[in-house]
């Protein structure tokens, strides 16, 4: 049901053609050129790169946990290979991945062909790939989450520039929190709110996360640092310190920062499905209010990261207990809207032919995969029973990160390769890699919630050979092969087509079979 | 499995109240892709829904919440929370002091005697343990009891648990990453039987 504004809100900008950007681009104007395109294709391809390593690293922790005992990797280097896999999948894959996307849609939504502040998103890489090195220089084992005084009594001398990598991701990631509510608050002024293309939407409320919890992200760098120098004394109890101000401040950022692959990833998803279906969204001011009710509520339910602990209990654990289970509203809303347009009218061959379009399926299922348990984690008598720090909450987090967001991902790249090569993908390793990633995903997070439910701790490089648990890491390995194969398909797959590919001209995704659609346009209002 | 939090059938409902929603969830999902029908949904479905998700949501905070203040009562009752507190005088059945360390637990019961890696308890009894740690955030969790705690250095934490009826070893781990020997830091929660007499020794 379309509301009155969504013939303009679908936008009637002439057909943008698929062109050549990577055959045509230099290496420095990749490197340094402010064209959003360049932009984006240098933050995309980074970030498969950092997929590739985190993967990398995931695989090889994951042969460690095969079996009990300890075979290949000793606790140390098994720990600094989780600490740099969460690092790299978050702060380096899939939140520099969406963000890209959104670098290169923004432009199209604003009619500029022209990123504003394209200076900062330049700013934004280069610090983030700073922070990359500092990283693995530094080669941290305390867990991307870095608890005091755990984190300031392990590593080695150089552990100070993992903090100070931390500071670089939070200056990186709030200079691309500006960029992106610049350019979301320039398309709506342009358009007028009620007429702002969802993506608009999705850049206001990630520019407004990334803007308000990555500076308290920066002091708790900076004060980790001057902790570990022996300057102050902020987070370590042993010298007068307090831990929970840590857990305050690092959840204050680590809560919204869930949020920030999510919300470009559902921008995009409300992007691509219209343009696929040929068909506006089924209600725009849901998804409008899920945006706002979502960005909001990231901001509140923070401490539910680290109850029940002695300071969070009472009313406080209480309201928690209910802001958290309320986060169910926004999220369904989202995704009652995607199936209620998929129901609303046939959908095309086209679209079930293409493979942005199955991962865009994937990833609606994953959200509610990992969605749902949600509501056992957040009561805090199941979380102080079998949730909290056992493999329940990886596998949560692996359905939102891998299942939804990590599938949305592929879904933008796959739907924007012809638009940066002129050439489409082969369909036959595209569908490989899908059902790969799907059975390899769907397999690796029913692994860890039963793990989970059977109490198998987190961060943990041996463990007991009970066979509730040696049975679903064993599997749990099996799906992570799987995965990887996955993506060296995929990658394989960007590499042979760029060159042999189908030569596309005119519109890539046109709507087989159905009626005259009117839009053609590349990035759909919706 | 006798659980602390008698959660057994809290944890059942609420586990099935997941499974359900989920398959109604793939099974609008697959009719959307599959099903011939195509179907305009009328907005007014969207606001029942999202009532019946605010039922669930209040639903699940109340059971929650009661079975949690539930838990609880007893440790607020007996003043177990309360500078001062003399475990002797309180209504538990056995009373052990938990210091959880880098890496491993030391377990001291009321006659000050203290177990590297055991705490010895008789079945069915009400154990209350107050954790402590002086150097890095623990965790400490018996799965047969379904019990939890994380607890920062320097803080006091009190659970308690009922112990299990069958005479056995029972897995006691820390949950909570706290430097490379974590994945060592295991104890035993062992419930001792009536004719044999376990000493605990893992």
């Amino acid at each position: 049901m379309a509301s009155a504004h969504d013939a303009e809100r679908m936008g009637a900008t002439p057909h943008w053609e698929p062109e050549d950007v990577i055959g045509k681009m230099t290496l420095s104007a990749l490197l340094f050129s402010h064209d959003y395109r360049h932009i984006a294709i240098k933050g995309m391809l980074t970030s498969v790169v950092m997929l590739g390593l985190g993967g990398l690293m995931a695989i090889l922790f994951r042969t460690e946990l095969a079996y009990p005992d300890i075979q290949i990797l000793d606790a140390r280097p098994y720990m600094s290979l989780m600490t740099l896999h969460g690092m790299f999948m978050v702060f380096g894959f899939i939140i520099p991945f969406v963000v890209s996307i959104m670098y290169y849609m923004m432009p199209k939504i604003l009619g500029t062909d022209e990123l504003l502040w394209a200076r900062g998103a330049q700013w934004s890489y280069w610090l983030l790939i700073l922070a990359a090195v500092l990283l693995v220089i530094s080669r941290p084992d305390f867990t991307w989450t870095f608890y005091p005084p755990m984190s300031l009594r392990v590593g080695g001398n150089l552990v100070w520039m993992g903090y100070l990598a931390v500071f670089l991701v939070a200056l990186s990631e709030f200079i691309a929190g500006a960029v992106l509510l610049k350019n979301g608050l320039a398309a709506a002024k342009r358009k007028g709110y009620s007429k702002l293309p969802l993506m608009g939407w999705g850049a206001i409320s990630e520019g407004l996360l990334l803007l308000l919890s990555t500076p308290i992200l920066g002091l708790v760098g900076i004060v980790m640092l001057t902790d570990w120098l022996e300057v102050t004394a902020l987070f370590d109890p042993a010298r007068g310190g307090n831990v929970m101000t840590f857990m305050f401040m690092f959840w204050f950022y680590g809560h919204p920062a869930v949020y920030l692959p999510l919300m470009p990833a559902v921008a995009i998803l409300y992007t691509l499905l219209p343009r696929f279906l040929g068909r506006p969204i089924w209600s725009y001011w849901s998804a409008v209010s899920a945006f706002a009710l979502l960005t909001v509520l990231g901001f509140i339910v923070y401490p539910h990261h680290f109850q029940p602990a002695e300071n969070v209990s009472g009313w406080l654990q209480r309201s928690v207990q209910i802001l958290t289970l309320l986060i169910f509203v926004p999220s369904t809303l989202h995704v009652f809207n995607w199936i209620a347009t998929l129901w609303a009218g046939k959908i095309p061959d086209s679209a079930r032919r293409a493979v942005p379009f199955k991962f865009m399926i994937a990833s609606i299922f994953f959200l509610m995969y990992g969605g749902v348990t949600a509501y056992v984690n957040a009561q805090i008598a199941t979380d102080s029973d079998f949730v909290h720090n056992t493999y329940f909450v990886p596998a949560h987090f692996h359905a939102m990160f891998v299942g939804f967001m990590a599938n949305m991902a592929m879904a933008g790249i796959y739907y924007l390769y012809p638009y940066f090569t002129a050439r489409m993908y082969s369909q036959k390793l595209g569908d490989t890699h899908f059902w790969f990633w799907q059975i390899g995903i769907f397999t690796k997070v029913t692994m860890m919630y039963l793990l989970g439910f059977n109490y198998f701790p987190r961060w943990v490089v041996d463990y007991l050979d009970l066979p509730q648990w040696s049975i679903p890491q064993l599997i749990l390995t099996g799906a992570a092969y799987l995965i990887g194969l996955g993506f060296i398909l995929f990658v394989y797959n960007i590499m042979r087509s760029s060159t042999r590919g189908a030569v596309v001209s005119g519109d890539p995704w046109a709507i087989e079979g159905g009626e005259d659609t009117g839009s053609a346009e590349p990035v759909p209002a919706e | 499995m006798e659980n602390a939090l008698g959660l057994a059938g809290y944890q059942s409902t609420m586990i099935i109240i997941v499974f359900v929603v989920l398959g109604f969830g793939i099974a609008a999902l697959f009719a959307a892709l599959f099903l011939p029908t195509r179907w305009r949904l009328p907005y007014s479905m969207e606001f029942l829904f999202v009532g019946l998700l605010l039922v669930m949501v209040w639903y699940g905070d109340k059971q929650s919440a009661a079975i949690y203040e539930a838990y609880q009562a007893p440790l607020e009752e007996e003043g177990v929370l309360d500078v001062g507190y003399d475990p002797s005088e309180g209504e538990f059945d056995r009373s052990i002091r938990v210091l959880a360390f880098q890496w491993g637990f030391a377990f001291v019961d009321e006659e000050d005697a203290i177990s590297r890696n055991a705490a010895v308890v008789q079945p069915g009894e009400k154990v209350l343990f107050s954790l402590f740690a002086n150097d890095v955030i623990h965790g400490f969790n018996i799965p047969a009891a379904g019990i939890t705690a994380e607890f920062e250095p320097g803080a006091e934490r009190n659970v308690w648990i009922r112990a299990p009826q069958e005479p056995g070893k029972y897995l006691i781990q820390c949950l909570n990453y706290c430097g490379v020997g974590h994945s060592q830091m295991k104890a035993w929660l062992v419930v001792q039987g009536d004719e044999e007499n376990d000493e605990g020794e893992a």
